[in-house]
């Protein structure tokens, strides 16, 4: 059971204070989070997913003052996450094949960062409903980007670009583009 | 022996020390204040202050070379500050603040060359120490930017070219603030040129090895 960002973020004000309970507590609610964060992205061994899980909590850990308490804690842990999975790439020095590179690039706990002040829906309005579409099947609704595919009568391809595109116009938004 | 995930919550939540709001701008702060200490001894036992500090400080070309390289200083702190030291770094659209005073400064230099006869504008855009003023403004750059990274190896920038380029431009402008304690130059047209000069070799020299050492 994924906590939510309001319960994730309280847990990592408490440690901010020197709660260790509070932490320890953030700490292990992270694990499935992060597991199912680069099970999706990595198509590799379930070493790696471990390792990097325990990388990432270190680095939650020591880095901890890096992060702004005015901000949703989701964005910055998985900012943290993406670093760190990149990291790993360019440590094994592996390539990342084009088609993957879109699972990596998008904004995992977007929506829990967005819903914390914005409404999701008004934000979905803004991208064209094809868009809007492929974000909520994919995104909101939890479907595979093949069912997401059927659905809308497209290509998968076409699934992901809409996906790619239309949050990052939302992203522009709110950043106050 | 791989460390188990749950020993490892369990041994990082043993040691959690408590981390203020303003943990981050201390953290910084500390790494410039500390370099531009260690920048102030170099000038001052080494190159020596200069000799007509009194008179200087009374000058407006004295508070114009430290107005233009305190103010790209603390626009380039407030960068690594506020952008590049966390892991989700904003817009930097407000980087155009930079142009302000280059701006000014460039237009006083341009008024001192308009109301200058012309033989003497090669001797105000040189100055006496054009050769090694930007080569100066770089290495006394270098502990203020030793102690940016020290604060950014503890902190998160993934943007690690910018990360760079910001603190040596930090760096560089800080340390050319010291180094008008020692600088006998007047000219504005000699400051745009050579102390700019000096301020992007450091942020050049930020950007190359930024990605190198701030890595996390």
């Amino acid at each position: 059971m994924a906590e939510s960002e309001v319960q994730l973020k309280t847990w990592m004000m408490g440690g901010l204070e020197g709660d260790a309970a509070a932490h320890a507590a953030l700490l292990r609610a992270l694990v499935p989070l992060l597991h199912s964060f680069y099970r999706r992205r990595l198509h590799g061994t379930k070493e790696d997913v471990e390792d990097l899980v325990q990388e990432t909590l270190i680095t939650v850990h020591t880095r901890r003052a890096s992060y702004d308490r005015n901000r949703p804690f989701t964005a910055w842990l998985y900012a943290v996450a993406r670093y760190r999975m990149i990291d790993h790439y360019r440590r094994r020095r592996l390539s990342v094949s084009i088609e993957d590179l879109e699972d990596i690039l998008i904004s995992e706990g977007f929506e829990e960062a967005v819903s914390a002040s914005l409404d999701v829906e008004n934000l979905l309005n803004t991208v064209s409903p094809k868009q809007a579409r492929a974000i909520r099947d994919t995104h909101i609704d939890g479907k595979s980007v093949a069912e997401a595919a059927v659905g809308a009568c497209i290509g998968e391809s076409d699934v992901k670009i809409s996906v790619y595109r239309g949050l990052k116009a939302i992203t522009s938004r709110i950043m106050g583009a | 022996m791989k460390l188990n995930t749950q020993q490892l919550i369990e041994s990082l939540s043993r040691d959690v020390p408590r981390v203020g709001a303003n943990a981050l701008a201390k953290r910084i702060g500390f790494g410039i204040v500390g370099g531009c200490l260690v920048t102030t001894v170099l000038v001052i036992g080494v190159l020596g202050v200069r000799s007509d500090w009194q008179l200087a400080v009374l000058s407006f070309s004295f508070w114009m070379k430290w107005t233009y390289t305190v103010s790209l200083g603390g626009i380039g702190t407030a960068f690594a500050l506020a952008r590049l030291a966390r892991p989700i770094s904003g817009s930097l659209r407000s980087l155009w603040l930079l142009a302000i005073p280059v701006v000014m400064v460039a237009g006083v230099g341009i008024h001192e060359l308009a109301t200058a006869p012309p033989d003497t504008w090669r001797a105000l855009w040189l100055g006496r120490s054009w050769i090694i003023c930007p080569w100066l403004v770089l290495t006394l750059a270098a502990p203020i930017f030793a102690g940016l990274l020290w604060a950014f190896r503890t902190l998160a920038p993934t943007r690690l070219r910018l990360a760079g380029a910001a603190a040596g431009l930090a760096a560089g402008a800080w340390g050319a603030a010291v180094y008008c304690l020692h600088c006998p130059e007047t000219s504005a047209i000699f400051v745009i040129t050579w102390y700019s000069l000096g301020i992007i070799l450091a942020s050049g020299a930020g950007a190359v090895i930024g990605p190198r050492l701030m890595r996390w």
